[in-house]
């Protein structure tokens, strides 16, 4: 790989962490590196827009889920003035929420597993750790100190649970993909277990903080929990 | 009664969703559109949208891709229905300006400026992997391309906003 290759990997991408070799006898590319990182942070944070509160739009009546409740009985027409009226009741008790209001989670267990969904793509088998640059910027010096022995860290992202930006990190398991959520500011006072269709593992309590951990059902766990455990120090 | 039970579970799904993804929905139609208030309309058609397609999505760990899809389409669709003319960075209207709202950081507003003025063709992959952390294969398949016309693209983009910022840090 020679310098234009590198810019232009390290351009397109300021994650990439292929070009070691040429990286280590290359002082001009090392320097470019890192003002591509640092390009990379304030973009990142112009892109983060404030987002307004955005109202749900009238929500009509979905007619497929009555075919499906009414299968096998033969569907009686209601009179229009009925669908009609029944729509604008519809739409009056649900056109008025908000969306951002319009979600409350009963629980942080209920949270961490809808963001599980937020990024489906940080669930994929991996044998490419994320850089140490990476790793750092997302595990802010404010937030905690993590090293790299917790496991073969593989996604590392900031995103926000119950209102507080948090290290968002996947470790290669045994099944698969290990979620690991660093929440410095929730505090719980036991273990809670998270198990939904696909996904099992615990929020863990540490200190005045806790530590979401969770893989596919029959992952093993307990051994990245505890390499989890030692490898994290809250900041505060 | 025996509809209530999948009208609610269907409702449920949909606020679930929407309550994990709709700030990445802003935010992209936002960066798409150039423009708060159109990427507000934008996304209340989108949310109209997904609601009437939801039961296409089968499996929920694709919902993200699909909502920023729709999206895609919805601001496509406004801008077929409105033919707005290219943005001048200089003569912007008040709901454009309000995306360039000052903070009090004036790197960031810079840094915001440059990315507005970005043709569309780079800024939006840009967004999609610095904001919503697309791999440049699911932006190539989001935008239709081909992975490498990403890779060029980003990397340009990467190139001109750097020009720019240290332009301004020389100015």
């Amino acid at each position: 790989m020679n310098c234009e290759e590198y810019r232009e990997a390290i351009a397109a991408d300021p994650s990439f962490d292929g070009g070691a070799g040429h990286l280590t006898g290359c002082a001009v590319c090392q320097e470019y590196r890192s003002e591509m990182v640092a390009l990379e942070d304030r973009i990142s944070r112009a892109l983060m827009l404030e987002v307004p509160d955005i109202e749900m739009p009238a929500l009509p009546e979905i007619e497929t889920a009555n075919v499906v409740a009414m299968a096998g009985r033969r569907r009686v027409s209601a009179p229009a003035w009925f669908a009609m009226a029944a729509t604008v009741l519809l739409a009056a008790v649900l056109g008025v929420r908000l969306v951002n209001t319009g979600i409350e989670y009963d629980s942080l267990a209920e949270e961490v597993l809808a963001h599980l969904q937020h990024e489906p793509y940080a669930l994929r088998v991996s044998d490419t750790p994320v850089s140490e640059q990476r790793l750092q910027s997302v595990v802010s010096r404010d937030v905690a100190q993590m090293d790299h022995s917790a496991g073969l860290i593989t996604y590392a992202q900031t995103c926000v649970i119950h209102g507080h930006e948090v290290p968002h990190l996947v470790i290669q398991g045994e099944k698969g993909p290990v979620t690991i959520l660093l929440m410095p500011e929730e505090m719980i006072s036991d273990a809670l277990p998270v198990i939904d269709e696909n996904t099992e593992g615990v929020i863990l309590p540490v200190g005045s903080g806790s530590i979401a951990i969770l893989g596919q059902r029959g992952e093993r766990l307990e051994n990245i929990e505890r390499s989890v455990l030692n490898s994290v120090m809250w900041s505060t | 009664m025996q509809k209530a039970n999948p009208d609610r579970q269907r409702r449920h799904r949909f606020d679930r969703l929407v309550g994990v993804f709709h700030q990445d929905m802003y935010r992209y139609a936002a960066w798409l559109s150039r423009d708060k208030a159109i990427a507000e309309d934008v996304v209340q058609e989108a949310l109209l949208r997904a609601w009437k397609s939801l039961d296409a999505l089968r499996d929920d760990a694709a919902a993200k891709p699909w909502l920023l899809t729709i999206v895609r389409r919805e601001n496509a669709r406004y801008f077929e229905r409105r033919r707005l003319e290219t943005v001048d960075i200089d003569n912007l209207t008040a709901s454009q300006a309000a995306l360039l709202a000052q903070e009090p950081d004036e790197d960031l507003n810079d840094m915001r400026a440059a990315i507005y003025a970005l043709d569309d063709d780079y800024r939006e992959p840009l967004v999609l992997q610095v904001l919503m952390g697309f791999s440049t294969n699911e932006i190539a398949e989001q935008m239709g391309l081909k992975q490498g016309a990403v890779l060029t693209r980003l990397h340009r983009a990467r190139a001109m906003l750097k020009e720019v910022m240290d332009d301004e840090t020389a100015a």
